[in-house]
C-alpha cells in the first residue's frame, strides 16, 4: 500500500509541481504572486478542450496551442494590466490578479455553465499491476511528462543566459537594469512562462479529473502550499516541496483519515511558517541597516 | 377608549393579510403561480426541472385550465443563492401577489426562504430541492412533492441489502449537508437490518485522486458501495476504481447524478456497469413510459435538451392540479390546502412512488426506484435483479 501511495502522491504532486513552479517563477521575476493563477490553469485546460474535443485537433498540437495562446495571455497580462499599476501598492497587484482570475473564471461559467466536461482518455492503456501494486497508465504519463519538462525548463536555466538573467532580475531589478536587461520586458516574459507553466498542469490533469470552471481554485492553493515548504523564491524548493505535498495527501488519507486529503495542503502551510518559515530551500531575509 | 381601538387597529391590522391572502392571486381566469429557480449563475442547469412542471400546466392550459381558469407561471431567478431567493420570493409574494408558489431547486435557497413563506402562508408546493429541513418540522403551507434526501437514503441502502449476500457496505461521501442528506438516513437503515459500514471516508469537492480512498476500500473488501459523491467525484471515483481493478463492485450513488451523464463524463460502458443511482421516475430517460411527458415538455419548449433533471417537477405539478380541481370553482388557499392533504396514494403516472400527503406529513413521496445498466442498457429498478 505505501508503494502504491507513492506512486499516486507523484503523480498527484508532479502536476503541483507544474503549478508550483509557475507560481515562483512570477513571484522571482516580480516579486508579485499570482491570486488567479488557478484560473490561469483552468484556463489553459479549457482551451485545449476547445482544441481537442470541440475542433478535433489531435491532443499534442493542441496542447502546444494552448500553451502559446496562455503564454500569450499572460504577456497581455503583465503589459496590459500589471505594468501600469506598477509602483502602486502591492494589494493592488493581488487584487488585480484575483479580479481577472475570476473574469476567466466567469467567461468558463457563461459558456459552459455548471457543466463538467470530461475530457478524452490521453494516454489510454490498460494499468500495469505487480502483485498488488498498480500503476496507471495516467499516472505514467504525468510523471514522465513532468520530468521531461521539468528537465527541460532546469536545463534552460543552468545552461544558457536566460539562467543569469533570472538570476539577476531576482537579486537586483536595478542592478539587472544597469548591465542592460529589460526587466519590464523581462517580467512580461515571466508572466507569459508562468501562464504556460500553468497551462500544462491543468492540460495535464483534466483527462483525469474532467473539465469545470472551478478546477482551478483546488490548485491555486496546492500551489501555495507547495512553495512554502519548498521555499519561497526557490525553484527547486517549489517542486520538491509540491512532491512532497502530493505524496503527504496520500499518505495522510490512507493511514490517518481520508478526510485530511483536502486539508494537508492547509496543515503544512500553517506548519512551515511556524516552524520553518523559510521553507526546506528558501533562504532567511537578513536585512542590513 | 384610545386603547381598546388600538387594539381593535392592531388586531385587524394583522389579521387582514391572512383574509386577504385567501383569494390572492385569483382572478375569474386565471391562477397566479410563482416559480422560483436558479435560471441564471452556476447552477443554472438545476433549473430544468422547472421546465417539465411549467410545460404541465401549458397542458393543463390548452386543455381548457383549472374550473376556466389558466395556470399564469410567474418565474423569478435566485440563482441559487439564498440573497436573491429572498428578494425574490418577497417580490412574488408581495409584488406580483402569487396564489401560491411551486418550485425551487436549490435546498440552500429554499431553507432560507421557508420562514417567509411559511409567515406569509401561501401553499408552496415544493418540486425539486430534497433536503428535508424544508418541510420539516411541518410547517401548514409547505408540501415537499418529490422524495426528499432521507426517503433516497432510505431508498439507496434498501436497494443494497436487496443483492443477495450483501453485508458488507463501504460509504464514501463529502462532508457536506447535501451529502448527510443522503449516507445518514441510509447508514441508519443499515444499521436497523444489522449492518454497519465497513469502511467510512470522505472524498472532498475538486479532490482529483480517489487513489488513498480505493486503497482502504481494497483493505474493507466491501459487498456493495454507497457514494453520496457530486458528479465530477462520482466521475472519478468510478474511473479510479476501475484503474484498480476493482469496477466488479457495484456503487450505489444518489439523485444528484444520472447515468446517461455519467457514462458520458467517464467515458466508457465497462466503468459504469456497476453503477446505480436513484431515479425517482417509472422509466428510463429515452424509455417508452417517460416518452409521452418528454414529448409534452417538448412540445412547449421545443429547444429543451431532456434530461432527467427535466422531469423531476412534473408529479408534484399533478398533485397541484389535482387539488386544485378538488378545491372547486370558490378556490381559496385553505381549501386548497385542506385537498392537497387529503391526497392518498396519487399514482402520477411518472414518479415511481405515489403521492399521499396528510394533515401531519406534508412530505409526500416516500420512496424511490433505482437506475443500473441491465444488459448495457439504462433499466429502472425495483430492487435489485427486478425491474420496474
Amino acid at each position: 500500500m505505501l508503494l502504491q501511495l507513492t506512486i499516486s502522491g507523484l503523480s498527484q504532486g508532479a502536476i503541483y509541481a507544474l503549478v508550483a513552479l509557475s507560481l515562483t517563477v512570477v513571484y522571482r521575476s516580480t516579486t508579485i504572486v499570482n491570486f488567479g493563477h488557478g484560473d490561469f490553469v483552468m484556463a489553459g485546460a479549457f482551451v485545449s478542450y476547445v482544441l481537442t474535443v470541440m475542433l478535433g485537433v489531435a491532443f499534442l498540437p493542441a496542447a502546444v496551442l494552448a500553451v502559446i495562446a496562455m503564454f500569450l495571455l499572460g504577456l497581455c497580462f503583465s503589459r496590459g494590466l500589471i505594468r501600469p499599476i506598477r509602483g502602486g501598492p502591492h494589494i493592488g497587484y493581488a487584487l488585480m490578479c484575483i479580479a481577472v482570475g475570476y473574469v476567466l473564471r466567469g467567461i468558463a461559467r457563461i459558456v459552459w455553465g455548471r457543466e463538467v466536461l470530461p475530457m478524452p482518455s490521453v494516454f489510454d492503456m490498460p494499468p500495469v499491476f505487480i502483485g498488488n501494486l498498480v500503476i496507471t497508465g495516467d499516472a505514467m504519463f504525468i510523471i514522465g511528462t513532468t520530468t521531461v519538462l521539468l528537465a527541460i525548463f532546469f536545463a534552460i536555466l543552468a545552461l544558457t543566459d536566460i539562467g543569469k538573467m533570472v538570476q539577476a532580475v531576482y537579486q537586483s531589478q536595478r542592478g539587472a537594469q544597469l548591465i542592460g536587461i529589460n526587466v519590464d520586458r523581462f517580467n512580461d516574459m515571466a508572466w507569459g512562462v508562468g501562464a504556460a507553466m500553468g497551462a500544462m498542469g491543468g492540460i495535464l490533469i483534466a483527462p483525469v479529473s474532467l473539465l469545470h470552471p472551478d478546477l482551478g481554485a483546488s490548485f491555486l492553493i496546492k500551489g501555495f502550499a507547495a512553495m512554502t515548504l519548498g521555499g519561497f523564491g526557490s525553484l527547486h524548493g517549489a517542486v520538491i516541496g509540491a512532491l512532497l505535498l502530493g505524496v503527504s495527501e496520500q499518505y495522510a488519507g490512507a493511514y490517518i483519515n481520508s478526510a485530511l486529503i483536502d486539508i494537508t495542503a492547509y496543515l503544512i502551510i500553517v506548519f512551515v511558517l511556524l516552524v520553518r518559515p523559510h521553507g526546506l530551500f528558501g533562504h532567511k531575509t537578513v536585512v542590513k541597516v | 377608549m384610545k386603547q381598546t381601538l388600538n387594539v381593535l387597529a392592531m388586531t385587524l391590522f394583522t389579521a387582514l393579510p391572512a383574509f386577504a391572502g385567501e383569494t390572492t392571486g385569483l382572478t375569474d381566469d386565471t391562477i397566479k403561480i410563482g416559480v422560483m429557480a436558479p435560471f441564471s449563475g452556476n447552477a443554472a442547469s438545476y433549473s430544468k426541472a422547472e421546465v417539465g412542471m411549467m410545460a404541465y400546466y401549458d397542458k393543463i392550459n390548452e386543455e381548457g385550465g383549472v374550473h376556466g381558469r389558466k395556470l399564469v407561471a410567474i418565474q423569478e431567478d435566485t440563482a441559487c443563492d439564498p440573497a436573491k431567493g429572498l428578494a425574490g420570493v418577497k417580490k412574488l409574494i408581495f409584488q406580483d401577489e402569487v396564489f401560491m408558489l411551486h418550485g425551487n431547486s436549490c435546498s440552500g435557497v429554499a431553507l432560507a426562504i421557508r420562514p417567509v413563506v411559511e409567515e406569509a402562508g401561501l401553499p408552496w408546493m415544493i418540486a425539486h430541492a430534497a433536503s428535508d429541513s424544508i418541510s420539516n418540522p411541518r410547517a401548514p403551507n409547505i408540501f415537499h412533492g418529490l422524495p426528499t434526501g432521507s426517503a433516497n437514503g432510505r431508498a439507496m441502502a434498501q436497494f443494497v441489502l436487496s443483492r443477495p449476500d450483501t453485508k458488507r457496505v463501504a460509504i464514501i461521501e463529502h462532508s457536506n449537508d447535501w451529502a448527510h442528506s443522503y449516507s445518514d438516513p441510509a447508514r441508519a437503515y443499515l444499521k436497523e437490518n444489522g449492518v454497519d459500514p465497513v469502511a467510512d471516508l470522505v472524498m472532498e469537492r475538486g479532490q482529483t485522486d480517489a487513489t488513498a480512498q480505493i486503497l482502504k476500500i481494497r483493505e474493507a473488501k466491501p459487498d456493495f458501495i454507497i457514494a453520496s459523491l457530486y458528479e465530477a467525484e462520482t466521475a472519478i471515483f468510478l474511473r479510479d476504481l476501475k484503474k484498480y481493478g476493482m469496477s466488479d463492485i457495484p456503487v450505489m450513488g444518489t439523485a444528484g447524478t444520472d447515468l446517461e451523464n455519467t457514462l458520458k463524463r467517464v467515458g466508457d460502458l465497462d466503468t459504469v456497469k456497476n453503477y446505480f443511482v436513484i431515479h425517482s421516475y417509472i422509466d428510463s430517460l429515452g424509455g417508452d413510459k417517460l416518452k409521452p411527458w418528454g414529448d409534452m415538455i417538448k412540445k412547449y419548449n421545443p429547444d429543451e435538451e431532456l434530461s432527467t433533471f427535466s422531469f423531476a417537477s412534473i408529479g408534484s405539478a399533478i398533485a397541484v392540479v389535482n387539488a386544485l380541481e378538488a378545491a372547486g370553482p370558490d378556490l381559496t388557499r385553505s381549501n386548497f390546502i385542506a385537498e392537497l392533504e387529503k391526497i392518498n396514494n396519487l399514482d402520477t403516472g411518472i414518479l415511481s412512488d405515489p403521492i399521499t400527503f396528510t394533515h401531519d406529513d406534508h412530505q409526500g413521496v416516500k420512496g424511490s426506484a433505482v437506475a443500473g445498466f441491465v444488459d448495457g442498457q439504462p433499466t429502472v429498478l425495483r430492487s435489485w435483479g427486478e425491474r420496474y
